[in-house]
């Protein structure tokens, strides 16, 4: 099995290491925040990360240092980082364990985006079930504070930067860059429409950077190693750099594993998760967290980079990989899923809103064997009534199990519908009036 | 006014093949609109910020790369749309309107919304008759919302316009969207009902029938409606209605975006106060004194005998022992030709109005510094004004409209407000303006004097002065400097319990004000001191060069509808139509000959004045319409000998009032929904009122009753209809021609000016740059009595949809004023002092400052034995709003 | 009032935002914590410090899953039902732990001391399945182990098998 140099996870699987300040420090911890005080100046930093081609790792694949660029320099008030920690795509839990056991890593990263777009005051928003990591980056900040890399005057540099943790209540639309800026706001967490974008109106209104917390945690190793080093890892030139990949579903090994982009889904599932537990074949996997479309044992060799996973249908999004065996009904899993959006639609937007609760309860009747002639088409047609047509991506996340189980797996509803046909009697349609 | 657009400010673009420019910034959904091209939409309202969360608005537009929200997108230069040329969008609109149905009840036959529904209508033109959706719709249960709100959650199609207008619009925030997804309902706090100012926006903005009226709920359908565009009858806001009719019964009351100056938005009182006309207890037959009783009569019976009476009393005493007094809710048509008869036909000039109860004190402190009677800006300005000042307005609840456009210039137009209001930055179930403000000056009610006075020492002390002005007259300057010297900043924060700070703070905020609006209200017009605080806010506007200055200017809020209509038509005595003093000689002139009778030489007399001279046995008859000055007065007036005096009391009344109980005759008059003519509102708009049911009994327009009376008289004064009046009235009076979109601002003549500051400023200055003096015993509170949001006069207490919402009047205190006595909410109070006690029961309000307490005055029948009764030595404005009082926990209860 | 109990704790949230109503979250949180549900008096508390109406801080607190209106049990089962877990067996978690306190989801034990809830992604998908027990996670869920920690909680007040800072897969220990 090939090995992979670690950069996000190299400290914490060193034995031994706790996450504390002392420990990170050991490492060579806040040296690149200590770098870009001393020699570098904020367009500088800017410049290296797009130089590094990293891009978002909360979903949209963004990149990062284009969307600082897009911060006004000469704006007068306040500006702000929110660092999004709200890690709530079904799917995923990479960034639970990046802040849980090397929190100093991530607040490193935002201390320097801080300082490259100006801002004086960060928050980490945390999804509020994660108590632990809420409690674990208070005491890191505080940590920080102490020892100077935080606060008024950050290592005598002049500069005030403050980073507070606020936590959310349970929803995952938070995680939706605009809606966690109204939530930080105390509102409803509504998505805005867009434009304008957080970068000139975020939160308060004010020139706003939502990042993720892995593309944080990236940071420090950008400046220390350079944006050349970290262009030249994984599938450059638009994937660069490693990801924490989440393996879940049906594997001998699921966990997070950080890899170069680029290698193959079979590697990945096959070699690093150990392949599939009680070793039934594959049916089908979900390569970037429940937004992403389904994919089959025919795309195994896609590589996992952005580009690669798009040409075949889906998206790296998150990063979160789910294996189903064969035996898994893929109805029921896309009703699964569809359930959970039905439950996280904010209610905004009326297709993504009323379409959620149509789409699930068609799910629930063909599922429950009561399908009818005609429920693929309304499925259809519903997916491609909301795609497109909402305020935020939630409406293409929702339609991509259904639209993705329904292209490779249609033969499953229509099996059940026939078995519902079968055992039901006919229904009688009622003559209608049309003009 | 609108700054003028220029060509670069505009944007050229096509919209389904039509080209258009539009300023920079117009929304897509907005442009098309201006082509005809309407796009239909359900959250999107040119009132409220886009929320685009319909999705039905969308449109395609070349070179972008997905369907668009036209409520949300503004135009760019050569941008081209598509809306129902592009089959991409007609198909999404049909989409989303499959979406709404899926959830919507289809409840329309019993739907108050059917036949004027947003949804109905779009449905009808996108959507075939079937729907697939064979899933279960959500079903709300149904939950008591409130006494006048009702909603239907099952048929909300969450486009939260209703949220959005209670919070953006209105500042009340009291609707909740509770939940998430399909699940979100729209609610009040946890599961209490509803409560809030009641102002209707909810029902109105509302695109189906989610929310509607339970005064009206299935009583009709819309088609089987009858409109009448009319005026609202409560307060000088004048606000357009529509009165929705069927079979001559009141159903309903709406207003239209876009439409009068309170552009489609309402407060509770116009908007669920609509039942007054339709009380069984309205006088349907002229009424004659028996002995003790009342005697129905005919029409002839009633009016042979006035008149005789009428002419008895003017041979035997003279017609100076006949006064009259009529109400500002009357129209001006029926005002002009009361003056005219009492004037003409009896000869006399006692004549009042209810301007006289305290906006007479703005318009003359409006006439003698900058020489009209009217504003010198208009409602627009207040929207656009970049700084206003509010001092002791109450404006909620005594003009709430008005109210609307300061917010609207704060929240909409980041407007810079600084009040001086006895009101406590206290968040509450209705909107508190002060919350807005940038500068808050918080004073006792006593105290806006005071506080006035602060506020010109800082200007002065801090040189924010009009070089210019004070260039051409420095004594006017240095009189002032030196009276506001010589008061010192501790006798003022002993009085306000303000420091200069902050007085210094508001001063600089005010004078950089380009376009300055100060609005002041009753806590300043009906107090003591009124006239010469209005004059001192004169003088700020001048000393600071803004008086001039085109957007800035004194706004002076009328409490009743037509109170400025009474001024301008000649309601108070010594005042011609049109705003001219009785003495001028071309006025006299030419009303004379215009009338065809001479005017008398008599000075016109005020109501306190005709009060005093029927006590003296100089005043033997009094002609009352639409008054009732035993409620509006204490007895500490007088009133009541006054009245009993009479050897006439003629009341014409839509209701038995106290002072109609006292009469020889009643007549019955009509309501405002039962005649022609026209109102004119606060800032000098006229507006037509119209007809909308038939006259209720025997009750006549005031207007027949006066000229039916001249003929008794023989003196006949006839006029074929309404419309002759007005046409009367517009041809002596050029000013009246206003009829129309919006008032064109009164100009401050110069002349006037430089009389005022030459001179005339020094008649009362030394009265005005004092600080009045206030002594509380200790454990005494000042008590005053004021207007509620949810009533208007004693007229509204007959409205039964208002009386849903207050129904009797409580004394409201601040918490902890209250809990330093021992009191909690409801409980019974003695409150006393010299003039007497009353018990009463208490309310707790945080925003009441701490050493005050507040009455509604639609209910002080009681409390009024408290109250003093002073008189302005200026304008004979009586004051009896404020007194000092002590309030203990009542024993026995 | 609950605010005054924490008075330096609402100081100290208060000065992180510059706008107050920011300040919603943290502080439902507190009083959450305190009572176990967020109680009508809180909201109203609440509204008060933050300068909103009652409304205002109901429609957010309805928003969020998280917020109980109610009262529930001294410990909140929180089961994720989500696909990732659903695929390792969740759907088993609910019926061992019905069985076992003989509720059903939504419900809570007649001594108040558990109320079962099935809930959706929790962010541990790789350890599934897992609940969230309070402010703790739970994870590999096994029936003994349910077994475990429902009785070490209803004896202790706490269970050693929760999950401390994560780390999947454990890391190898060099020998
Ligand atoms: C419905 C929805 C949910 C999202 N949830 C998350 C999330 O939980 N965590 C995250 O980092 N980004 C999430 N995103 C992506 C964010 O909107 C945003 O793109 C991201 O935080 C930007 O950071 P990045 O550029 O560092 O990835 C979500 C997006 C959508 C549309
Ligand atoms: S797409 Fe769905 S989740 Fe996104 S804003 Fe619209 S309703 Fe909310
Ligand atoms: S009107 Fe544009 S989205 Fe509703």
């Amino acid at each position: 099995m090939a090995q992979y140099e670690k950069i996000l996870l190299k400290n914490m699987e060193q034995p031994g290491y706790t996450g504390s300040l002392a420990d990170y420090e050991q490492a060579g911890g806040y040296q690149a925040l200590r770098k870009v005080l001393k020699d570098m100046q904020p367009d500088q930093v800017i410049e290296e990360v797009k130089k590094s081609g990293l891009r978002g790792r909360g979903g949209a694949g963004f990149p990062a240092g284009m969307k600082w660029g897009f911060i006004p320099k000469d704006h007068p008030g306040p500006k702000y980082l929110c660092c999004n920690a709200d890690e709530s795509e079904p799917g995923t839990f990479k960034d639970r364990q990046l802040m849980e056991r090397d929190p100093h890593q991530m607040l490193e990263g935002m201390v320097i985006t801080c300082f490259a777009i100006g801002a004086e005051t960060a928050y980490v928003y945390i999804r509020g079930e994660f108590r632990l990591g809420a409690r674990i980056l208070e005491k890191a900040v505080q940590e920080a504070n102490a020892a100077g890399y935080l606060g008024e005057n950050v290592l005598g540099s002049g500069r005030t930067i403050k980073i507070h943790v606020h936590a959310g209540a349970g929803a995952y639309i938070c995680g939706e860059e605009t809606a966690l800026l109204e939530s930080l706001e105390g509102k409803r967490g509504m998505p805005r429409f867009k434009p304008p974008f957080p970068a000139t109106h975020g939160l308060y209104q004010k020139p706003t950077v939502v990042n993720n917390v892995e593309t944080m945690a990236n940071i420090p190793h950008i400046i220390n190693r350079g944006g050349e080093w970290f262009s030249g890892i994984g599938s450059p030139p638009k994937s660069c750099g490693t990801r924490v990949f989440c393996l879940s579903g049906h594997v001998k090994r699921p966990g997070n594993y950080e890899v170069p982009m680029g290698i193959p889904f079979r590697e990945f599932i096959y070699d690093i998760g150990g392949g599939m537990r009680g070793d039934k074949p594959l049916k089908a996997f979900i390569p970037g967290g429940a937004s992403a479309p389904f994919l089959t044992p025919d795309h195994l060799d896609v590589k996992m980079d952005f580009e690669a996973v798009a040409m075949a249908g889906s998206m790296l999004g998150s990063g979160g990989v789910t294996v189903m065996e064969e035996g898994t009904s893929m109805v029921w899993a896309a009703l699964r899923l569809m359930e959970f959006f039905y439950h996280e639609s904010c209610g905004k937007c009326t297709p993504c809103r009323e379409g959620s609760s149509w789409l699930a309860q068609t799910l629930q009747r063909i599922w429950n064997k009561q399908g009818r002639q005609g429920d693929l088409q309304i499925l259809e047609d519903l997916c491609r009534n909301i795609a497109g047509r909402t305020v935020c991506a939630f409406g293409e996340a929702e339609v991509g199990p259904i639209q993705s189980t329904l292209k490779y797996f249609r033969h499953e509803y229509e099996e059940l519908i026939r078995e519902a046909e079968a055992t039901m009697p006919p229904s009688k349609e009622i003559p209608v009036f049309t003009h | 006014m609108a700054t003028e657009t220029t060509a670069t400010d505009l944007v050229t673009l096509t919209i389904d093949g039509k080209t258009t420019s539009v300023p920079k910034g117009t929304l897509v959904i907005e442009a098309a609109r201006q082509v005809g091209v309407m796009v239909p939409h359900f959250c999107y309202h040119p009132k409220l910020s886009p929320d685009a969360n319909c999705r039905m608005c969308l449109v395609e537009i070349e070179k972008m790369p997905r369907l668009q929200t036209s409520c949300s997108t503004p135009v760019t230069e050569g941008m081209v749309v598509k809306s129902s040329s592009s089959a991409q969008a007609q198909d999404a609109r049909k989409s989303v309107l499959d979406f709404i149905l899926a959830n919507h009840p289809l409840d329309c036959p019993v739907c108050d919304q059917g036949g004027r529904c947003d949804l109905q209508d779009f449905s009808h033109e996108y959507t075939a008759t079937t729907s697939r959706f064979k899933e279960l719709k959500r079903v709300f249960p149904k939950e008591y919302f409130s006494p006048l709100i009702e909603t239907q959650m099952n048929r909300c199609v969450q486009c939260l316009r209703c949220v959005r207008y209670c919070d953006q619009v209105m500042d009340v925030k009291a609707l909740a969207p509770v939940g998430r997804g399909t699940l979100t309902e729209i609610k009040a706090f946890g599961a209490h009902e509803l409560d809030c100012e009641f102002c209707g926006g909810c029902i109105q903005i509302c695109p189906v029938g989610a929310i509607t009226s339970r005064l009206s709920m299935y009583e009709f359908r819309p088609w089987m409606l009858k409109r009448t565009d009319s005026v609202c009858g409560y307060c000088g806001d004048g606000c357009q209605i529509t009165f929705q009719t069927k079979d001559n019964a009141l159903i309903e009351i709406n207003s239209t975006q876009g439409s009068g100056r309170n552009n489609g938005d309402l407060c509770a009182r116009g908007y669920f106060g609509y039942h007054v006309s339709e009380h069984p207890d309205r006088l349907t037959s002229p009424l004659i004194r028996k002995g003790d009783e009342f005697q129905s009569v005919q029409w002839e019976e009633a009016l042979e005998f006035v008149g005789q009476r009428l002419l008895e009393i003017k041979a035997k005493y003279g017609a100076d022992a006949i006064g009259g007094l009529i109400s500002g809710r009357c129209t001006n048509e029926d005002i002009y030709v009361f003056q005219k008869f009492m004037r003409g036909v009896v000869g006399t000039n006692r004549i009042d109005s209810s301007v006289r109860y305290g906006h007479l004190n703005g318009v003359h402190a409006l006439q003698r510094v900058q020489g009209t009677h009217r504003w010198a800006v208009s409602f627009d300005d207040i929207v656009s004004a970049d700084t206003l000042l509010l001092v002791g307005t109450n404006i909620t609840e005594t003009n709430p409209i008005t109210g609307l456009k300061v917010k609207e210039a704060i929240k909409r137009r980041n407007a810079k407000l600084i009040t001086i209001e006895a009101l406590e930055p206290a968040i509450g179930s209705i909107s508190n303006i002060v919350n807005l403000a940038q500068h808050h000056i918080g004073v006792k009610p006593t105290e806006y004097a005071a506080a006035i006075l602060g506020l010109l020492k800082a200007v002065v002390e801090h040189n924010i002065l009009d070089a210019e002005l004070q260039a051409k007259s420095p004594a006017y300057f240095e009189d002032i400097s030196a009276r506001l010297h010589a008061l010192s900043w501790e006798s003022i924060r002993a009085q306000t319990g303000v420091d200069s700070v902050a007085f210094t703070q508001a001063a600089q905020v005010f004078g950089e004000g380009k376009k300055a609006v100060i609005l002041v209200g009753p806590g300043v017009l009906r107090s003591e001191g009124g006239f010469g605080m209005t004059m001192n806010l004169m003088d700020l506007l001048l000393v600071t060069g803004k008086l001039t200055n085109p957007g800035c200017g004194m706004a002076t809020m009328a409490e009743e509808n037509n109170d400025q209509g009474a001024f301008e038509m000649g309601g108070t005595g010594a005042v011609l139509p049109g705003g001219a003093s009785l003495g001028d000689p071309e006025a006299r002139q030419k009303f004379s000959k215009a009338w065809g009778r001479s005017i008398p030489e008599t000075p016109g007399s005020s109501l306190p004045q005709m009060i005093e001279d029927a006590q003296q046995g100089k005043l033997k008859a009094l002609f009352v319409v639409g008054e009732n000055p035993l409620s509006s007065l204490p007895p500490s007036s007088g009133i009541h000998g006054a009245l009993e005096k009479m050897e006439l009391l003629i009341c014409q009344e839509l209701f038995l009032t106290e002072t109609a109980k006292q009469a020889h005759v009643v007549f019955p008059a009509c309501s405002y929904a039962e005649k022609d003519g026209t109102f004119t509102n606060t800032e000098g708009h006229i507006q037509s009122v119209r007809k909308a049911i038939d006259m209720v009994g025997e009750s006549r327009p005031d207007w027949e009753v006066f000229s039916a009376l001249s003929v008794m008289m023989n003196d006949p004064m006839e006029y074929e209809d309404v419309k002759e009046i007005g046409k009367e009235i517009r041809n002596l009076l050029p000013g009246t021609r206003t009829l129309g979109p919006a008032p064109l601002p009164a100009q401050p003549i110069p002349s006037a000016i430089a009389r005022y500051v030459t001179a005339d400023y020094q008649r009362d200055i030394a009265t005005r740059y004092q600080l009045p003096a206030h002594q509380l015993e200790p454990d005494q509170i000042t008590l005053l009595v004021s207007q509620s949001l949810f009533h208007s006069g004693k007229f509204s207490k007959k409205a039964k949809g208002l009386l849903q919402v207050e129904a009797s009047g409580k004394v409201y205190v601040h918490p902890e004023e209250a809990a330093r006595r021992g009191i909690d909410e409801g409980d019974s109070v003695k409150v006393s002092n010299s003039l007497g006690e009353v018990i009463l029961s208490v309310g707790l309000r945080e925003r009441i400052p701490r050493g005050v307490a507040v009455f509604p005055e639609h209910f002080d029948e009681e409390i009024r034995r408290l109250l003093p009764y002073t008189i302005d030595p200026e304008t004979q404005v009586p004051y009896c709003k404020l007194v000092p009082v002590r309030i203990e926990k009542s024993v026995g209860t | 009032m609950l605010l005054e109990k924490f008075k330096d704790e609402v100081t100290e949230i208060l000065s992180r935002y510059p706008v107050k109503r920011s300040a919603l979250l943290p502080l439902l949180n507190l009083a959450q914590r305190e009572e176990g549900f967020v109680s009508e008096h809180a909201m109203r508390d609440i509204a008060k410090v933050l300068g909103l109406t009652p409304p205002q801080v109901f429609e957010t607190v309805t928003f969020y899953t998280m917020f109980n209106l109610k009262p529930i049990g001294k410990f909140h089962l929180q089961v994720c039902k989500s696909l990732m877990c659903a695929l390792v067996r969740s759907d088993e978690v609910v019926i061992w732990i019905s069985k076992k306190l003989n509720i059903t989801a939504g419900q809570t034990t007649p001594d108040n001391n558990f109320t079962l809830s099935v809930v959706e992604c929790l962010g541990s998908c790789g350890t599934g399945p897992m609940m969230q027990v309070n402010d703790d996670y739970y994870e590999q869920l096994t029936e003994e182990k349910v077994g475990r920690v429902l009785d070490d909680l209803a004896k202790d007040g706490d269970c050693s098998l929760k999950s401390g800072p994560f780390m999947f897969p454990k890391p190898l220990v060099k020998s």
